[in-house]
C-alpha cells in the first residue's frame, strides 16, 4: 500500500481534526491543542546531562515502543507551568524546586506529580579551576577564600572580587552565601551557561583566576579540572531566607516530575518512564558523547542504547510489545 | 531592501527637510555648546555628591513605589497560576485562542510534512516564479537547498509554520486597523502611542505574560510573534490609505458612492502597493522573532541555535543562523516583488488558469511520488557539515587575535563604560532628570523636555533606577560607536558603486543573522560583560545606519555637487560642507534608528553578562518574576521614548 494511504497517517489526521471539532463546542482547556494521541511530550532544560537523559528516553520510546516523542526546549520554571497547562507530560530531571512543587503539586493546583528519583545525584557549588587551587591551596576553604577575594577582581567589579553566577534560570542561593559568610565579592551574571563556559575557557587558556557557580554532572567538568570550594554543610532550613544562607548547596537526589493527567492515563509510556532509573556514570557517558565528541544528541542516545540493552531492558513495562 | 531597515514609525520623518540646513551651522554650534554645558553640570553634580559623601537626598531614586508595583504584578501572577485551570476567563476566552493557534501551527506543519521535501520545494519555487520571476525563484530554491543541506529541514518547516500562522494573525487584525486609522484621524492618534510602545517594549519582557495567558509552546509563540510583527502593517496601511489622491475620492463621492464603495473600489486598490510593503515588513519582523520565541518552547530553527550554543558549538549555531538568513531574504524578495511587481512574468489572461492548474498538478504529482518513496523530510545523512570548518576558523581567529581583543575589551570596560556608568548611577537622581530634560529641550524643544523629564521620573518610580542608568550608559557608548562607524562606512559606500555592490549582501546578512550566533564568539574574544554585548549591538544596528547615510549622500542633487566642484572645493570640503549638511535629514534618521536598534539589543546583551535592565528581564522570565520582568521592560520603553524624542529633533515633528 502506498505510504500516504497508510492507516496510521490517516488516523492521525482524523484524530487531529476530531480534536479541533471538540474544542469548538464548549469550555476549553489548554491541553486540548491538536496533537497526536500517540505523542509523549518531554521538557528539555538547558544543560547537556538533562538532554542526554531525555534523548535516551526518547530513543527507546520511539524505536522500541512505537511512540512519537516531542522534545520541547524550555527553562526550568516555565516547564512546570507547561505541566500545569497540560502542554507537556514530563520533566526528566528536577533539581529541588520545592516552592514550585508546593504551587503545582497535590497541595496546590494538583497538576504535577513527583515521579520519584532518576538515580542521578546532583551537586551545585562554587568552583575554581585546578590551577588556581594549586597556586593557592587554602582557597578551597571558607577562610582561605575570604582572604583571597581580591584575587578575583576584574575591571568590571572594581575593588570587589568577581563571583561569576550562572544562567538566570538556574537554582541559586549565591547572594545569600556572600552575605552570610561576609565575602567581599560581587555577583556578575554570565547571563547564560554558554557565555559562562566560554568565559571560563578563555580565562583558563591564560590561567587567569576565576570563581564561579557550577554543578555536577556537567560535561565541562571533563574538559577542565575544577575544584569545589568547601562551605559548611547544608542543614535543613539554612536556605529559608535567600538573602542569608550560611551553608553550601544541598546534594540533590534528582527526581522526575509528571503531569497528573499523564499519570492517570497510566499507559505504557508512563510506566516505562516511571521505571526508568540510571546512574551518574550512565548519564555522563551519553553527555560526553554529545558535548565532547560533538555527536548529534540522537546519535549519542542511539549509540548508548545499542550497547546497554541489559540496562534499559528492565525499564520496559509488561506487555509493551502489544501496542506495536 | 531599504524598506526592511526602516520601521515605519520613523519612515520619512526626518528626511523631508534638507532645505533647512542653511542656518543649521550656527544653530548646531550653539546647540552642541548648550548640550556640553548640561553634561558639565551633571559631572559637577556627580563630584559634588561624592565630596559630600553621597548623602541620601543626592543618591539614586528611592525604590518604594517600584517595589509595591512589582509586588502587585507578582500578585497578579499568583492569581493567574492559581485560577487558570478553572476561571471562565480562561475556559471560555484565552484557551480558545490558545488551542486554535496551537492547532493551526501543528496542522500547517503536518501539511508541510505531508508534502515531503520534494513537494514543498516544487510548490515554493513555482509560487515564487509566478509572483516574482525566475531570479527570485532561484533564490527560493537556494533557500530550500540550505534548509536541506544543513540538515535542518524539519526545523525549518516548524519555523515556517509558526511564521505563516503569526503573520496571518497579524494581518487579520493589522490591515483592518490600519484602514480604520487611515480613515479616522482620532483613531490614529489614539492607537499611535500603543504602536510605539509595542515596538520598543523588549519581546523578552512580554514573553512571560503571554506564556501565562496562552500557554507554553506554539500558542504563546504565535501570539508573541504576531504582536511583535503587527505595528508596521497598521502604520503602513494607514499611510497608504491617507496618501490616496483626494481628487479621486472626491470624484467618486460626487458620483454618489457609498463609503464602503469608496474603500473597496478606490482607497484599497490605490493603496495596494503601500499595504504590501507593510506586509513585507511584518513578515521580516516575524522572522526575527521566531528565534526569541523558541525560548518558550516554540522549537524550530531558533531551538537549533540554542541547542548548539548550549554546547558552545559556534559552527552549528552558525549553520542554523544561515538557514534563518536564507528564509528571511527569500521571504523579503518574494513579498517585495509583489509590491513593485517589476519581475512578475507577463502571462496572457487566457493562459493563467491552465498554468495554475498545471502547477497544482505538478505539485500533487511530486508529492505523490515523494510519498510513494516515503521521502518525508530531507534525510540528515545527506547534509553538508559546515560546522567543522567554521569552528576551526573560529578557534584560529581566537588564537591569533584573542589576546589583543581581550585587552581592548578590558580597556573599553575600565576606561569608558565604568566611568560613564559611575557618572550616571552616582549622580543625584533629580540632577539626572533635570539634565535629561535640558538635553531634550536643547535638541527638540520644550515638549520633548517635558517628555524626557517624565520618562526619567517614571523609570525611578518603577524602582529600577540604578539598572536603568547602567543600561543607558551602555546604550550611549554603543550608539556613538554605531554612528561613527556607520557614517564612515556609509560615506565610503556612497563613493564607490563597486564597494556598494559588495557591501549590500553583507548588510542583508548582518541584519537577518540572529544575534545569538555571534554573541558567544564575542565573549570568547572580548571577555564576558557589557563589552561583547556592545559589540553585538553595534553589528546589529550598523546596517540601517550605513544604508541611510549612503542613501542620504547619494540623494544630494548632482547640480549642487557640480557647482561646488566648479568653485574649487576639495573632496573633503565637498563632503563636510555640501554633502553631509544636505543629507542631514537622513543622518538624523540614521541616528534615531541606530539608537532604537541598539536599545532593542539590551536584553540580548544580558545573555552574555551585560547585566542591568536586560538581566532583570531575562531573570523575570526564567524565575517567573513577572513584576521584575515587566518593570524592567517598561524602563527600557521609557529610555527608548527619551532617546527617540531627543534625536528626532525639533524640525521633524512626528507625522
Amino acid at each position: 500500500m502506498p505510504s500516504f494511504l497508510r492507516s496510521d497517517t490517516l488516523l492521525r489526521l482524523f484524530a487531529v481534526g476530531l480534536a479541533l471539532v471538540m474544542v469548538s463546542s464548549c469550555a476549553v482547556r489548554t491541553d486540548q491543542i491538536a496533537r497526536d494521541p500517540n505523542t509523549v511530550r518531554i521538557a528539555v532544560n538547558g544543560w547537556v546531562g538533562y538532554e542526554a537523559s531525555a534523548e535516551v528516553l526518547a530513543h527507546i520510546l520511539r524505536e522500541e515502543m512505537g511512540y512519537e516523542v516531542q522534545l520541547v526546549r524550555v527553562d526550568e520554571q516555565p516547564s512546570w507551568q507547561a505541566l500545569d497547562q497540560g502542554v507537556l507530560d514530563m520533566i526528566v530531571e528536577n533539581w529541588g524546586h520545592e516552592d514550585l512543587f508546593e504551587l503545582y503539586g497535590p497541595e496546590g493546583n494538583g497538576t504535577a506529580v513527583d515521579g520519584g528519583p532518576t538515580g542521578n545525584e546532583g551537586v551545585i557549588g562554587w568552583y575554581v579551576p585546578a590551577y588556581v587551587a594549586d597556586e593557592y591551596p587554602e582557597i578551597t576553604t571558607l577562610e582561605g577564600l575570604k582572604e583571597n577575594t581580591d584575587l578575583f577582581r576584574t575591571s568590571q567589579t572594581g575593588d570587589k572580587g568577581e563571583f561569576l553566577a550562572g544562567a538566570p534560570g538556574f537554582v541559586s542561593q549565591d547572594q545569600g552565601m556572600i552575605n552570610a559568610f561576609d565575602l567581599d565579592l560581587e555577583m556578575v551574571y554570565a547571563g547564560s551557561e554558554a557565555a559562562q563556559i566560554t568565559e571560563v575557557r578563555r580565562r583558563a587558556a591564560n590561567e587567569e583566576p576565576v570563581l564561579f557557580y557550577f554543578y555536577d554532572p556537567q560535561w565541562f567538568q571533563e574538559e577542565i579540572d575544577l575544584v569545589k570550594v568547601d562551605f559548611p554543610e547544608y542543614y535543613d532550613g539554612c536556605d529559608a531566607d535567600l538573602e542569608y544562607v550560611d551553608c553550601d548547596y544541598p546534594v540533590y537526589d534528582l527526581n522526575k516530575i509528571f503531569r497528573a493527567g499523564f499519570v492517570e492515563n497510566d499507559d505504557h509510556a508512563y510506566r516505562f518512564l516511571d521505571n526508568w532509573r540510571w546512574t551518574n556514570a550512565d548519564q555522563n557517558e551519553v553527555a560526553a558523547m554529545i558535548a565532547d565528541e560533538g555527536m548529534d544528541p540522537s546519535d549519542a542516545a542511539e549509540a548508548w542504547v545499542g550497547e546497554n540493552r541489559d540496562i534499559w531492558q528492565e525499564w520496559l513495562p509488561e506487555g509493551y510489545e502489544d501496542r506495536i | 531592501m531599504a524598506a526592511m531597515t526602516r520601521p515605519a514609525g520613523a519612515a520619512g520623518t526626518g528626511a523631508r527637510n534638507p532645505g533647512g540646513s542653511g542656518d543649521s551651522g550656527g544653530l548646531l554650534r550653539n546647540t552642541w555648546l548648550q548640550a556640553l554645558a548640561a553634561v558639565a553640570v551633571l559631572v559637577a553634580g556627580y563630584w559634588a555628591a561624592r565630596l559630600l559623601g553621597n548623602p541620601a537626598w543626592a543618591g539614586s531614586f528611592p525604590t518604594n513605589a517600584g517595589d509595591s508595583f512589582m509586588a502587585w504584578l507578582d500578585g497578579v501572577y499568583a492569581w493567574i497560576v492559581a485560577n487558570r485551570n478553572d476561571s471562565p476567563l480562561f475556559l471560555y476566552f484565552f484557551n480558545y485562542i490558545s488551542v486554535g493557534l496551537g492547532s493551526a501551527v501543528v496542522l500547517i506543519n503536518q501539511f508541510l510534512d505531508f508534502l515531503t521535501w520534494a513537494g514543498v520545494t516544487v510548490l515554493g519555487v513555482l509560487a515564487a516564479w509566478r509572483i516574482a520571476g525566475w531570479r527570485v525563484a532561484l533564490l527560493v530554491l537556494a533557500a530550500f537547498g540550505v534548509f536541506a543541506l544543513t540538515g535542518l529541514w524539519n526545523e525549518s518547516m516548524t519555523t515556517l509554520s509558526l511564521i505563516i500562522t503569526s503573520v496571518f494573525m497579524a494581518l487579520l487584525f493589522g490591515i483592518p486597523m490600519g484602514v480604520l486609522a487611515g480613515r479616522s484621524e482620532r483613531f490614529y492618534r489614539g492607537i499611535r502611542p500603543v504602536l510605539d510602545f509595542m515596538q520598543i517594549m523588549p519581546a523578552f519582557a512580554y514573553l512571560l505574560p503571554f506564556v501565562l495567558l496562552f500557554g507554553i509552546g506554539n500558542p504563546a509563540a504565535a501570539v508573541v510573534t504576531a504582536v511583535y510583527a503587527f505595528p508596521p502593517v497598521v502604520r503602513i496601511t494607514a499611510l497608504g490609505i491617507r496618501e490616496v489622491n483626494k481628487g479621486a475620492i472626491e470624484a467618486t463621492t460626487s458620483l454618489g458612492s457609498t463609503p464602503w464603495q469608496i474603500l473597496t473600489k478606490v482607497q484599497l486598490p490605490l493603496a495596494k502597493r503601500t499595504i504590501l510593503l507593510g506586509v513585507n515588513q511584518t513578515i521580516m519582523l516575524a522572522v526575527s522573532m521566531v528565534v526569541i520565541a523558541s525560548v518558550i518552547g516554540a522549537g524550530g530553527l531558533g531551538d537549533a541555535i540554542y541547542q548548539a550554543l548550549s554546547k558552545i558549538n559556534v559552527g552549528q549555531a552558525f549553520q542554523a543562523g544561515l538557514a534563518i538568513v536564507m528564509l528571511a531574504i527569500a521571504m523579503d524578495r518574494v513579498t517585495g516583488a509583489v509590491g513593485h511587481g517589476a519581475h512578475t512574468p507577463r502571462i496572457r489572461e487566457s493562459r493563467r488558469m491552465p498554468l495554475l492548474a498545471g502547477g497544482l498538478a505538478l505539485v500533487i504529482l511530486v508529492t505523490a511520488v515523494g510519498r510513494l518513496l516515503d521521502l518525508g523530510g530531507w534525510p540528515r545523512e545527506l547534509s553538508v557539515r559546515l560546522d567543522i570548518p567554521i569552528n576551526a576558523a573560529d578557534d584560529a581567529i581566537q588564537a591569533t587575535i584573542g589576546g589583543a581583543t581581550a585587552a581592548l575589551g578590558e580597556w573599553t570596560q575600565s576606561e569608558i563604560l565604568s566611568p560613564l556608568n559611575h557618572l550616571l548611577t552616582g549622580s543625584p537622581w533629580w540632577l539626572v532628570v533635570l539634565v535629561a530634560a535640558a538635553l531634550g529641550g536643547i535638541f527638540s524643544g520644550w515638549r520633548t523636555a517635558l517628555v524626557s523629564a517624565v520618562s526619567f521620573v517614571a523609570i525611578g518610580l518603577l524602582g529600577v533606577w540604578s539598572n536603568a542608568m547602567d543600561t543607558l550608559s551602555q546604550v550611549l557608548v554603543a550608539t556613538v560607536l554605531t554612528i561613527a562607524l556607520g557614517v564612515v562606512i556609509g560615506v565610503l559606500m556612497s563613493r564607490s558603486d563597486v564597494f556598494a555592490a559588495i557591501l549590500r549582501p553583507v548588510l542583508d546578512f548582518m541584519q537577518t543573522l540572529p544575534p545569538f550566533v555571534y554573541l558567544i564568539p564575542a565573549v570568547a574574544l572580548l571577555g564576558l560583560g557589557p563589552v561583547p554585548a556592545l559589540a553585538a549591538a553595534v553589528i546589529f544596528a550598523l546596517p540601517p545606519v550605513i544604508r541611510l547615510v549612503n542613501d542620504g549622500i547619494r540623494g544630494v542633487p548632482a547640480g549642487t555637487i557640480e557647482a561646488a566642484v566648479s568653485q574649487g572645493s576639495t573632496r573633503w570640503q565637498l563632503l563636510t560642507k555640501v554633502e553631509l549638511p544636505m543629507a542631514v535629514g537622513s543622518l538624523r534618521l540614521a541616528v534615531n534608528q541606530g539608537i532604537i536598534l541598539v536599545l532593542s539589543m539590551v536584553v540580548m546583551g544580558a545573555l552574555v553578562g551585560a547585566g542591568a535592565l536586560g538581566n532583570d528581564v531575562v531573570l523575570g522570565l526564567a524565575q517567573n518574576e513577572l513584576g521584575l520582568g515587566i518593570a524592567s521592560g517598561l524602563a527600557i520603553v521609557f529610555l527608548g521614548l527619551f532617546l527617540d524624542r531627543v534625536t528626532q529633533g525639533r524640525r521633524a515633528p512626528r507625522a
